[in-house]
């Protein structure tokens, strides 16, 4: 995002808005810290300029800063999966796709989340740790376009310093390999530069609870009281 | 999205916050949605105590002036209907109606999941799978206060930052603006309207509150 000094007036109405505390007043103007904007756009879509000073540049379309506002501007699709947002159906859709069996789990792991932000840089820490990992990576995942190939768990070089509001890696192990990869998760999660939100999904037992919880304390890990629920309403469902 | 993942607050907090989205997908159900988005969109419209919707498609929320029929026009080229509610009661009523519309797009609910198993139960709908939130691991020393916390995270995108939050409560604890439309401030980023302006005008409540004790 760009303010045009023509057209500000600096009376700061947007400053306050920036999730990432990038807008501030410099000299006579304001200005935008173009290394720390991710181009998520709330300045310029809650319309609070009175001039209509802020501007999305055209080459913020152009890779590699193309990439900020496919993960930080939701209304912004990622050209790879067609999709807006960071992750996948995930277990959105689990009744109709079957992503995720009994037996099985998906995690995923959200860099930058919630509120700081990352850098492409941040995944790789732990990526390098997953591919050498029994893991089934989620290749729809709109990261997965911007990882150097054969994936070695390294982010393409021109793609490394861009931030960006969030971006998720996905996964999904047997339900056998739980207690190993939280094990192996933990000490490198503790590592990371910046914050991550991990998320757990399981399909629900025959019974109708959800095991894993108990699991989970166990291993120390406790699941939030919240979550989100599939329930089970799409058609034709799959129900294994 | 695990968009609706990850609110923070205690299980009495999360007591009046429930999101929906309901979601066709790419691999099974995606070509044609509009006409069952637009039945889904109506039935969540139809419940009175509905707290905000909005989707990224139509790039804003009720809160930020989004009209039903607008919403609406969008569902041709969109995948997703989103929204909020503050009580359990309008869950079970919402989810009442889908079930007996039967639209096949598959419905998520986030929220506390024993009351939402619950309510599953009370209606004959059987849950199928969770998206559990395991915590906030790394750099942990970044996160704001755990007051702003419950705000910034139910805008699960991030455009809901830390630092219009902590001016919000501010202005709310100074009186010069009041709780609800510190909510509204607070909800103008949000475009998937699951940000809940009445959860968030009862945290900004309790800010005021405990600035004048």
């Amino acid at each position: 995002m760009k303010i045009d000094p023509e057209k500000c007036i600096a009376c700061l109405e947007c400053v306050d808005f920036c999730p990432m505390n990038c807008i501030a007043e410099k000299d006579s103007g304001v200005e935008i810290d173009q290394d720390e904007c991710v181009e998520c756009g709330v300045c310029l879509h809650v319309g609070v300029c009175p001039t209509d000073a802020l501007y999305r540049p055209e080459e913020v379309n152009h890779y590699p800063r193309a990439i900020r506002a496919e993960f930080s501007d939701p209304g912004v699709w990622h050209p790879s999966t067609n999709q807006g947002g960071r992750g996948t159906e995930e277990m959105k859709t689990n009744d109709v796709t079957g992503r995720f069996r009994r037996g099985e789990f998906g995690m995923a792991l959200e860099f930058g989340r919630p509120g700081t932000g990352a850098r492409m840089s941040d995944l790789e820490k732990v990526l390098q740790v997953l591919v050498k990992m029994d893991v089934e990576l989620e290749t729809n995942n709109a990261v997965f376009a911007f990882l150097e190939e054969p994936i070695t768990g390294k982010v393409k070089p021109e793609f490394r310093n861009e931030k960006v509001l969030s971006a998720i890696l996905e996964f999904k192990i047997r339900e056998d390999q739980l207690e190993e990869i939280v094990r192996q998760l933990q000490p490198v999660l503790a590592e990371v530069d910046t914050v991550v939100s991990w998320g757990l999904a399981s399909r629900f037992a025959e019974d109708g609870t959800l095991p894993v919880r108990t699991q989970l304390a166990a291993l120390g890990l406790p699941a939030r009281p919240n979550a989100k629920i599939n329930m089970g309403m799409g058609r034709p469902i799959v129900e294994q | 999205m695990s968009h609706a993942l990850h609110r923070h607050g205690t299980t009495e907090q999360l007591q009046i916050d429930y999101t929906f989205y309901a979601r066709a997908s790419r691999f099974v159900n995606r070509d044609g949605c509009g006409p069952k988005l637009r039945k889904i969109l109506a039935i969540a419209l139809s419940e009175p105590n509905l707290v905000n919707y909005g989707s990224s498609q139509a790039g804003k929320s009720y809160e930020a002036g989004l009209k039903p029929e607008e919403y609406a026009a969008t569902l041709d080229k969109a995948y997703g209907v989103a929204g909020c509610f503050s009580d359990k009661e309008t869950v079970r009523s919402f989810l009442k109606n889908l079930k007996e519309a039967d639209t096949g797009i598959s419905i998520v609910i986030s929220g506390l999941i024993d009351e939402i198993v619950k309510i599953g139960k009370e209606l004959d709908i059987k849950p199928h799978t969770a998206f559990l939130s395991l915590g906030v691991h790394g750099k942990r020393s970044l996160l704001p206060e755990d007051e702003v916390q419950q705000v910034t995270t139910m805008c699960g995108h991030g455009m809901v930052g830390a630092k219009l939050t902590k001016v919000v409560m501010d202005r709310v604890k100074r009186g010069k603006i009041t709780p609800e439309k510190g909510a509204h401030i607070l909800a103008q980023p949000c475009p998937c309207g699951i940000f809940n302006t009445n959860r968030c005008r009862t945290i900004l409540e309790e800010c005021k509150k405990e600035a004048a004790r």
